[in-house]
């Protein structure tokens, strides 16, 4: 199997606090749906972080596309995975809603008409059409983690890591968000979807980790999808 | 004898005063680096930390090169070290205001450490016993607790750019100042969202709904801060009228 990002004996501690992970060896497919479970405190934002090279590990090392993440830039991470903040606000820059899903693009000289093209279709699949032109600090909870998804899956990666996507979202957009999920995941994109919504996990997780105090209690590539 | 971490909040502001205002008045290379020393053992009296400040200061250090060059092209003074044709890049004067120039920016970081020992609400008790009101003693406690988090903002909104696949050290300095700009909304959008929320907690919690306020915490002088006071004043004016009179 292709391993998207691949950790090995990864051990992580903040600054004059005690270990928040311990010695985890994970590999992460392509093509793979795979949910990241566990109690508050348990690791897994931070285990998140460290697959997608925004912490280094204090000891171990973490590869993304067979390459050794301390020697990436984090704008040559950002081209291999979209990563989702659990805290979407924390993501978005720009003044305007479709200029924020076209920052990516523009910065990264897309054709001018494509970028226009592809910002409206993110606009339609988000239900943020209506909200176009206004302020992205405007917006409720709801809607900024819609655009800030909405910012990542514009650019067309083969790996996404989501932290919380469904925690602001209610019955009708998460909905949304799992028929967009499933779309994406059927075109053989990997994903790491960190969660605490046990059915939004059981109907789309082939895998699923359970983490315990910085530790991998759970691995089981085998769960039923309905 | 009080230990000297329990010191009262306002003699550690009256000490980082008088230092802070020594490296500003002084201009002399040696006393500044006194100046430096004094500040770096009142810290670790203090048990101040220091660790942020030296992370600071190492950036600082990179300044010194900038500062040298740019006093030598304005302000050519001393002997050319580095010329281009006539013009001087770097002369002895340059560097040597340089170098003061970041040892005044350590006393400042460093005097940093030595208020921070104290907690944002003893300092604010501190001010709001030398009777400056209130109103003003809580914007200077707000300023100090979100300050931090600003930086963090900024950094935030760094790394949010740059997981959206934008490779800034591939980005031509010119574009890469339009990236910047960016920065700049999020976290002046944010301050002023931040700033209407914290009214309104305020007004919930009934701020100056008396004109008399009480408070929890009171804080005492001991001898030591009397004698430390009148100490740091003491130093301070002797130092400025021997500087001055001697005109160094």
């Amino acid at each position: 199997m292709n391993h998207y990002v691949e950790l090995s004996n990864v051990s992580f501690s903040y600054p004059r606090s005690k270990r928040i992970i311990k010695n985890i060896t994970l590999k992460l497919n392509r093509s793979q749906f795979t949910a990241l479970v566990g109690p508050n405190g348990s690791g897994k934002t931070t285990l998140g972080k460290l697959a997608m090279g925004i912490l280094k590990p204090s000891s171990g090392k973490v590869f993304i596309c067979g390459k050794n993440s301390t020697e990436m830039t984090l704008g040559e991470i950002g081209k291999k995975i979209g990563y989702l903040f659990q805290n979407p606000q924390r993501q978005l820059f720009a003044l305007t809603v479709a200029e924020d899903i076209a920052f990516s693009l523009e910065w990264n000289e897309h054709d001018k008409a494509e970028t226009r093209r592809k910002v409206t279709n993110m606009l339609e699949l988000f239900q943020l059409e209506h909200l176009r032109n206004s302020s992205p600090f405007n917006l409720s909870h709801g809607e900024k983690e819609r655009l800030a998804l909405a910012g990542i899956f514009v650019n067309h990666l083969d790996y996404f890591i989501l932290d919380e996507p469904t925690m602001a979202l209610d019955m009708e957009r998460k909905q949304i968000l799992s028929d967009i999920l499933e779309k994406i995941s059927s075109y053989g994109i990997g994903m790491l979807i960190i969660s605490h919504d046990q059915d939004f996990v059981n109907q789309h997780a082939d895998r699923i980790i359970k983490m315990s105090e910085g530790e991998i209690v759970y691995d089981s590539t085998n769960n039923l999808r309905p | 004898m009080t230990a000297p971490t329990t010191l009262d909040p306002r003699t550690k502001l009256v000490m980082v005063l008088c230092l802070s205002s020594l490296a500003v008045f002084i201009r002399d290379i040696y006393v500044l680096v006194g100046v430096l020393l004094l500040s770096f053992l009142i810290s670790v009296i203090l048990k101040g930390n220091l660790f942020p400040a030296f992370k600071q200061m190492k950036r600082l250090l990179l300044l010194i090169v900038v500062v040298a060059v740019a006093q030598s092209l304005f302000a050519p003074a001393g002997r050319t070290i580095v010329a281009l044709g006539t013009v001087p890049i770097l002369t002895t004067g340059g560097l040597i205001q340089g170098a003061e120039f970041i040892l005044r920016m350590a006393v400042i970081v460093v005097s940093a450490t030595i208020v921070a020992t104290s907690s944002y609400r003893e300092i604010v008790q501190g001010l709001v016993q030398w009777k400056i009101p209130y109103e003003i003693a809580f914007m200077v406690s707000v300023a100090i607790r979100f300050l931090p988090m600003l930086i963090e903002e900024i950094k935030d909104v760094m790394l949010a750019i740059q997981l959206r696949g934008v490779e800034l050290q591939k980005i031509p300095l010119r574009k890469r100042l339009r990236i910047y700009s960016y920065i700049l909304t999020p976290i002046v959008i944010g301050t002023v969202i931040k700033a209407e929320k914290l009214a309104a907690a305020m007004e919930t919690r009934a701020f100056r709904a008396y004109p008399q306020r009480t408070s929890y915490m009171i804080l005492k002088m001991a001898s030591i801060d009397y004698m430390l006071i009148s100490f740091s004043m003491l130093a301070f004016i002797s130092v400025v009228i021997v500087y001055y009179m001697w005109g160094i």
